[in-house]
C-alpha cells in the first residue's frame, strides 16, 4: 500500500513534469507560428491547459515535500500531544476541504461532458479531456492529505523539510 | 444577519484556519466557501469548480511557471561563482569594496529569478563564505546579502508582480516596466549605505585584492556577459512590445538551458531537479491564487469589498494618509504571512479602497512589493532571514538586527516614490 501511494503521488508528479514542458512548447509554438508565418491556432488555450495540468497534477509531491505554504508559527511553539492534537486538526479540515474539491472538480469535469462543453476559443477543445486533470490532480492530492491524517494518528507522520525549496 | 457581524465571523474563521496550521490555499477556499453557502443564496462548490478551473488556466498567468523555472535552471548553474569573480574587481574601488558584489550580484540575479529566497541563497552561496574569508565585517556581509536580496520580488521578471497583476487585472509586461526604475533606485541605496558605512568606519574594511587592469578585469567578468544579455534580452523584448510577458518567460527558459548546457551544468539530474523543483514552486503558488480566486468571487457575492471601501471613504482619509495606514497594515501582516499569501489575501478588499481614493492600481502595485519586501526580512517569518538562517546558523534576532538598515532604505525608498511617482510610471508610459 505504502509503494502504491508514494508511486501515486510520483506518477502524477512526473505528468506535472510533462505539462511545464508542454507550456514551454505551446508558448514556443505561439512564437515560431508568427515569425515563420504558419497557423498554429489555439496554442494559447492548450498552454493554459498544460499550466492547469501541470499545478493540480503536482499538488500531491508539492504537499508530500512539504512546500506548501502554511503558517507554523503556534505549531512551532507546541510540543508532544498538544502539538498532535493540532496537527491531527489541521490535516483533518485541510482533508475535508481537498475533499470538497475533488468533489466539485469530478462533477465539473461530468458536467462538461455530459453537456457537450466546448471550449468558447477558436481550439474549441471538449472541456472536460482537460478538466479531468484537474478532477484527477486533486482526487490524488486528497488521498495525499489523507495519507498523511492517518500516518499523524498511528504517529508514523514525517514532515519533509526541504532545503532546496526557495518559496518567493 | 448583517455585513458587520459577517466580516468578522469571516476574519475570525480564517485567522484561526490559519494559525492554525491549515495551509494557506486550502483556507482560502475554505472561508469562501463557508462565506457563500451562510451569507448568499448561491450554490457554493460547483461556483468554487468553475473559478478555479478558469483562474488555473487562464493564458496571462502562464508567464508565472515559466519564470519559475527559468529561475530553477539557472539556480543550478556556476553562476553564483562566475557572479562573485567578474563583480570582485570592479568594486574594488569602491568604499566597502568587495562588499558590493552582494548588492550588485542580488541585483542582477532578481533580473533573472522571480523569488527573493532564491536570489539569496544563490548570491550567498558564493558570496559569504569568499567575503568572509577575507575578513569583512560578518554583520555587513550577511545585513548587504539579506536586504537586497529582497529585489528579487522587484526586478522583473517578479512572481510576486505577475500574482498581484493576475489579481488587479493589470498588464503584467506594464508592471515589470513599473518595477525596473525602483528596483534600480533601491539598489544604489543600498549600496550607497555600504559606501556611508565603510566611510565610517575606515578600519573594518579590508584592503583591496592586487587590481587588474581594464583588460584583465573584462576577462574576469568573461563569464558574466551571457547572463546580462539574457537579462536585457528578456526585458528588452517586453519593453519594446515584441514579445508578450508569456512568451518572454518562455524564451528566457530556452536561454538558460542554453547558458546551462555552454556551461557544462545541464546534466539530465539537473534538468529534472530544476524541471521539477518548479513544478513544485509552481504548484505550490497555484494552490495559493486557485484559494484567492474563489475567495475573491465569494466576497463580490457577499458584497464586502465594496462596503468596505465605503466605509474607508466615508472615514475621508488623504490618499497620503490612506498610504501610511496600508503601509503599516502590510509590514505588520508581512510579519506573519508570506508576501504572495498577503497579496492574494487582501487584493479583493484593498483595490477597489486605493480605486476609490484615485491612487494608480499600477503604482500601487509596486509600493505593495516594497511593502512585501521589508516582510522578507522582518521577523518571525521573513524568508529571506530563514535561507540566512540555514547558511549561516546564526539566530534570527541577530539575522533581523544586521538587516535593519535595509528595512530602513525600504521605508525611505516608499516615501520617495510617493513623492516622485515618476519614478515607477516613467517607463510604463512610453510603452
Amino acid at each position: 500500500m505504502r509503494k502504491f501511494l508514494d508511486g501515486l503521488y510520483a506518477a502524477a508528479g512526473w505528468l506535472a513534469g510533462l505539462a511545464m514542458i508542454g507550456i514551454l512548447v505551446m508558448v514556443l509554438l505561439t512564437i515560431l507560428s508568427r515569425l515563420i508565418g504558419f497557423s498554429a491556432p489555439g496554442t494559447d488555450a492548450y498552454a493554459g491547459y498544460a499550466m492547469a495540468g501541470a499545478g493540480f497534477m503536482a499538488l500531491a509531491s508539492t504537499f508530500k515535500k512539504g512546500e506548501h505554504i502554511r503558517v507554523t508559527l503556534l505549531l512551532g511553539a507546541l510540543k508532544g500531544a498538544a502539538l498532535k492534537v493540532m496537527e491531527v486538526t489541521a490535516l483533518g479540515i485541510a482533508t475535508l476541504l481537498a475533499g470538497f474539491l475533488a468533489f466539485y472538480s469530478v462533477r465539473l469535469t461530468w458536467q462538461s461532458w455530459e453537456i457537450e462543453d466546448i471550449s468558447v476559443g477558436i481550439d474549441a477543445t471538449p472541456m472536460w479531456i482537460p478538466q479531468i486533470f484537474m478532477a484527477l490532480g486533486t482526487i490524488i492530492f486528497f488521498i495525499a492529505l489523507f495519507d498523511d491524517l492517518v500516518l499523524e494518528l498511528q504517529g508514523k507522520r514525517q514532515v519533509a523539510v526541504n532545503e532546496d525549496a526557495h518559496h518567493e | 444577519m448583517n455585513e458587520i457581524t459577517a466580516s468578522i465571523l469571516l476574519i475570525v474563521v480564517l485567522l484561526v484556519l490559519l494559525s492554525g496550521g491549515v495551509w494557506v490555499g486550502l483556507t482560502l477556499a475554505g472561508v469562501a466557501w463557508f462565506g457563500m453557502e451562510f451569507f448568499t443564496a448561491r450554490a457554493a462548490g460547483d461556483a468554487m469548480a468553475m473559478t478555479i478551473w478558469g483562474s488555473a488556466s487562464s493564458w496571462t498567468l502562464t508567464a508565472l511557471p515559466l519564470f519559475v523555472w527559468m529561475g530553477e535552471i539557472l539556480y543550478r548553474t556556476n553562476l553564483s561563482e562566475s557572479m562573485f569573480r567578474g563583480l570582485a574587481p570592479w568594486v574594488n574601488a569602491l568604499p566597502g569594496r568587495l562588499l558590493h558584489t552582494n548588492v550588485i550580484g542580488c541585483t542582477i540575479f532578481a533580473a533573472v529569478s522571480g523569488s527573493s529566497a532564491a536570489t539569496c541563497a544563490t548570491v550567498g552561496k558564493m558570496n559569504v563564505p569568499e567575503l568572509m574569508k577575507r575578513g569583512y565585517p560578518e554583520n555587513m556581509v550577511i545585513g548587504s546579502l539579506g536586504g537586497p536580496a529582497t529585489l528579487g520580488l522587484l526586478i522583473p521578471p517578479s512572481i510576486i508582480l505577475i500574482v498581484y497583476g493576475v489579481s488587479a487585472e493589470l498588464s503584467i509586461s506594464k508592471l515589470f516596466m513599473a518595477g525596473v526604475l525602483p528596483g534600480i533606485m533601491l539598489a544604489i541605496m543600498f549600496s550607497g549605505w555600504i559606501m556611508v558605512w565603510a566611510l565610517l568606519n575606515p578600519g573594518k574594511i579590508p584592503k583591496a585584492d592586487s587590481s587588474l587592469s581594464f583588460k584583465e578585469k573584462i576577462y574576469e567578468s568573461r563569464h558574466l556577459i551571457p547572463v546580462v544579455l539574457l537579462i536585457a534580452s528578456v526585458i528588452a523584448s517586453i519593453y519594446t512590445g515584441i514579445a508578450t510577458a508569456t512568451e518572454a518567460a518562455a524564451i528566457g527558459v530556452v536561454g538558460a538551458l542554453v547558458l546551462s548546457a555552454a556551461q557544462g551544468a545541464l546534466t539530465w539530474d539537473n534538468f529534472k531537479a530544476a524541471l521539477f523543483g518548479a513544478t513544485r514552486l509552481y504548484c505550490m503558488i497555484a494552490l495559493i491564487l486557485a484559494g484567492a480566486a474563489f475567495m475573491t468571487l465569494s466576497m463580490g457575492y457577499i458584497g464586502l469589498p465594496r462596503q468596505l471601501a465605503e466605509y474607508v471613504g466615508s472615514l475621508n482619509l488623504s490618499p497620503a494618509m490612506l498610504m501610511v495606514v496600508l503601509g503599516l497594515f502590510y509590514v505588520v501582516l508581512g510579519c506573519f504571512l508570506d508576501g504572495i499569501s498577503t497579496i492574494v489575501l487582501t487584493s479583493a478588499v484593498v483595490l477597489p479602497i486605493i480605486q476609490a481614493a484615485g491612487i494608480d492600481p499600477l503604482w500601487f502595485g509596486i509600493f505593495l512589493v516594497i511593502t512585501v519586501e521589508t516582510a522578507q526580512i522582518t521577523p518571525p517569518v521573513g524568508f529571506n532571514l530563514f535561507v540566512l538562517q540555514g547558511m549561516t546558523g546564526k539566530q534570527i534576532t541577530y539575522l533581523a538586527r544586521v538587516c535593519a538598515p535595509y528595512f530602513v532604505l525600504m521605508v525611505i525608498a516608499l516615501i520617495i516614490l510617493w513623492l516622485f511617482p515618476q519614478i515607477v510610471t516613467a517607463l510604463p508610459s512610453h510603452m
